[in-house]
């Protein structure tokens, strides 16, 4: 997700539950779970004194929530950005759980973030924040509790430094504490393209259920970075045709085809689709109206409102993004027939990724990349179709039927274990 | 299914046979004396109150306790039972047998056992729970995924076991799913459980099949106790070829010669819990001519003590592969051995359950869940090599397979035990 795509964090919060609420209704949710569903389990706010560069204390402010618990530990992000609220992370930390729970793997939801600019930090000043962080999180975190992982402005050098602080608090390594590490680390060596490929998998399930030939489908890509890009070379092997790609520069179009290779290997070298020979370049907003079979947004949170939602000729949409559609375009799509794969499920991909980072870490066997994306490919497989069985079932749109699927898993869960004392 | 073993709970002599049991093998295999000491005292006993506030406001207090017999190959393992006539020896004695189960099936257990003496038949839901919770707030510290691991037995299901899961984890700060085993799948229960027991045995049916030279396919199985684990049994044995021509449960037994049409019978059993009115082509049979009609493998899998020393001498089955836990007396035991009936004894045959309580574990510590077709390969795996070890261990000893499989059972945990020395 980019740093760029904030929405006002009070109504975040709010269309997190109005989302939950929804769901509630359409699978009959028992009250008292459902509004245990709307808080939190947990959220943790603390000070973290950070020795500038200059010598001079700033202290900035970190939370984590950790939604709910009922079916594992808290899994989810922390990111670092000016706009972190307490309300922003707590309806990110719903989110996860609903995601992890759509894909059935053993995780509740969690979020975190710490209210700073890193674009004005150095980064020896960043690691002192991360790790003074860390330490505030110290007795909240662990491999059976809390499992955080990149986000908005965090990578795999801050888990890094997240796993040594943990590890040198605990006295022994415990790569298990975090994903998205580094590789050296007990990370995962097909977390690059995860994304990409989960949401590959989602379309190629939906394809096959819509009775779509690959052959004759055409596709579009708006957005062209880590998983617009794996999706856009994934997609073109099963026989879908590219044929538009747009990135934060511009867009390109080419209704005969856009040769994958050639634009992956002209944005590495360039830096953009921009300029390149085999098509022509269109305005990046032109991008939805083009005629095609498959949409795929891999960019910012609400690319597709309002206002071009009517232009769209796609028959799915297959959100790599998150919330890169807003829910009125989303009320147009529906009326149009245009099926959107909803995010929660078309960009599992990453975080089913991530699960798998920390069960290879916990058992301490390392698998091959083959073992790797033949099991994301099962967790993908059976989440598509479980959620295209309940959008049938219930007659709601895919977005709707992954929250009841999802909601309902968690429901489950928290049922059967009652509440203690 | 639970009560089945109700009858027996309130026996007084359990754990004296139980005792008897271990000195009869130690015997039999020479078992170091040493060895023989430690074994014949469970590790831990803890008896713990569980007050417990009633629906009227009242405070009841049960008694509840946990028995760990033996922990030398690996944590404790084993149910928990709520029954008004559970007594320390009764959990005891069956602590101890559950060591002598895990090691025969090979799975690195030691064995557990624990109880409430209390009536849930007597109790609301909400009085059950407030009971369980402060029972597992007793036990923290002696259970633990690491220490000893909780399952289901007489009147506690899957729903005791989320609120075991629960309690545990609530004190622990963090989801605890692999410190109890039988929980419902949302919370992290193995696909395959519910018919364990049942695959288990048709492994094992078909190895001793195959060991005593008769062919499974056409095979006449009689079926006593058609619940979860005699239906789920007669399914699968019927699958390999075998006909089910005979099957019973409380309600009474039907026959038909060319094997009984074992799926619509499950229908109507899970459908309506009996056998009794079944509407399928059958004759009427009672429950002590079915133990003697005459077929290849008599499989008894509901009660203990239905093999009797008044009905042994009639059975007419080329085998007996015992589903239940107990259902032959001793000296029925003895009469079917000196009528060379071959049976192959419940700590082995029966198995099938813990072993899956078993892969229940490995996959909650390791975070990642198995489909039921790997849950049932690896079933296979371990019922197939336990069935031979101990068909090999009774011919070196010249003896039943009974012994056999408790010599097989207690050698294993006396290897461990003598490898590990006494500390300090």
């Amino acid at each position: 997700m980019s740093a760029e795509a904030h929405v006002q964090a009070r109504s975040v919060l709010d269309s997190a539950r109005e989302q939950l609420d929804r769901a509630a209704t359409l699978i009959n949710l028992p009250p008292g779970i459902h509004e245990r569903f709307r808080e939190p389990k947990r959220v943790l706010t603390v000070g973290i004194p950070t020795t500038m560069d200059d010598g001079s204390i700033r202290t900035f402010t970190g939370y984590r929530s950790q939604h709910n618990m009922d079916r594992g530990p808290a899994k989810g992000g922390i990111r670092y950005h000016p706009q972190v609220t307490i309300e922003e992370v707590i309806a990110l930390s719903m989110w996860m759980t609903w995601k992890c729970a759509l894909v059935d793997i053993p995780y509740g939801g969690g979020k975190g973030g710490v209210v700073c600019d890193p674009g004005t930090m150095s980064d020896r000043e960043l690691e002192n924040l991360t790790r003074r962080f860390v330490s505030e999180l110290i007795g909240m975190i662990g491999p059976e509790r809390d499992i955080p992982a990149p986000d908005v402005n965090t990578n795999e050098r801050v888990m890094a430094w997240l796993m040594d602080t943990y590890s040198m608090q605990k006295g022994y390594p415990q790569p298990a504490v975090v994903t998205g590490k580094p590789v050296a680390l007990g990370g995962s060596t097909e977390r690059g393209p995860a994304t990409g490929r989960g949401c590959v998998f989602t379309i190629r399930e939906i394809m096959r259920r819509l009775d779509m030939a690959p052959d004759q489908s055409r596709f579009v890509v708006q957005g062209f970075g880590n998983a617009g890009r794996a999706a856009a070379h994934l997609l073109a092997e099963l026989g879908p045709t590219l044929i538009a790609v747009s990135d934060s520069s511009g867009a390109i179009f080419n209704e005969r085809g856009v040769d994958v290779q050639a634009i992956l290997a002209h944005k590495a070298e360039t830096g953009s689709v921009v300029g390149f020979p085999g098509a022509d370049e269109i305005s990046q907003e032109d991008i939805f109206g083009i005629d095609c079979e498959i949409l795929i947004p891999a960019a910012l949170e609400d690319a597709i409102h309002e206002d071009n939602a009517g232009e769209i000729k796609a028959r799915i949409i297959a959100e790599a993004a998150n919330g890169p559609t807003t829910p009125a375009a989303e009320e147009i799509l529906n009326e149009g027939g245009v099926m959107v794969l909803p995010d929660i499920l078309a960009n599992a991909g990453g975080v089913a990724m991530s699960y798998f980072e920390w069960a290879q870490d916990v058992q301490k066997l390392i698998w091959t990349g083959d073992q790797i994306n033949e099991r994301l490919e099962r967790v993908m497989v059976r989440a598509v179709n479980e959620v295209y069985e309940m959008h049938q079932r219930l007659d709601c749109s895919m977005r709707d039927a992954a929250m009841a699927v999802a909601v309902g898993r968690v429901a489950e869960a928290a049922q059967w274990r009652g509440i203690t004392p | 299914m639970t009560e089945v073993a109700d009858d027996t709970s309130c026996s007084t002599n359990v754990l004296d046979s139980a005792l008897e049991q271990l000195e009869d093998v130690a015997a039999l295999v020479d078992l170091h004396p040493d060895v023989l000491a430690k074994l014949r005292v469970p590790k831990r006993t803890l008896t713990v109150a569980v007050p417990t506030r009633m629906d009227d406001g009242r405070l009841e207090v049960f008694t509840g306790i946990r028995v760990q017999h033996n922990m030398d190959r690996g944590p404790c393992k084993g149910g928990i039972r709520y029954h008004p006539c559970v007594t320390l020896d009764e959990v005891t004695a069956l602590a101890m047998w559950m060591t002598w189960k895990c090691a025969v099936v090979d799975i690195p257990y030691g064995g557990g056992k624990g109880g409430v003496i209390c009536d849930p038949t007597d109790m609301s839901v909400s009085e059950l729970e407030k009971m369980t919770r402060r029972f597992v707030s007793e036990l923290v510290e002696i259970i633990g995924p690491d220490q000893d691991i909780p399952a289901p037995d007489v009147n506690t299901d899957e729903r005791v076991m989320g609120w075991l899961m629960d309690t545990y984890s609530m004190q622990k700060g963090h989801s605890v799913p692999a410190v109890v085993t039988g929980k419902p799948i949302a919370l992290g229960g193995s696909l395959g459980r519910a018919k364990a027991t049942g695959r288990g045995i048709v492994f094992v049916t078909r190895e001793a099949l195959k060991t005593r030279g008769i062919p499974i396919e056409g095979a006449r199985v009689a079926v006593q106790g058609f619940g979860k684990v005699g239906g789920a049994f007669a399914e699968l044995i019927e699958e390999l070829g075998a006909r089910v021509v005979a099957a019973s449960d409380v309600s009474g037994g039907i026959y038909k010669a060319d094997g009984l049409d074992i799926a619509a019978l499950s229908e109507h059993v899970q459908r309506t819990r009996l056998i009794e009115g079944f509407d399928g082509e059958y004759e009427p049979i009672s429950n002590e001519d079915l133990l003697a009609l005459e077929c290849d493998v008599l499989v008894p899998a509901a009660l203990e003590n239905v093999l009797t020393a008044e009905n042994a001498g009639d059975v007419s089955a080329r085998m007996i592969v015992e589903g239940a836990n107990g259902p032959t007396t001793p000296e029925a035991n003895r009469i079917l051995l000196d009528r060379g009936i071959y049976l192959v004894p419940d700590i082995l045959a029966n198995a099938g359950g813990v072993t899956v309580s078993y892969f229940e574990w490995c996959q909650g510590i390791q975070k990642l869940f198995w489909s039921e077709d790997e849950v049932n390969r690896r079933l296979e795996d371990v019922m197939v090599r336990a069935y031979h070890q101990v068909h090999q261990r009774s011919e070196t000893l010249d003896t039943d397979m009974r012994n056999g499989a408790m010599a097989v059972a207690v050698e294993r945990v006396a290897e461990a035990i003598l490898a590990r020395g006494i500390h300090p």
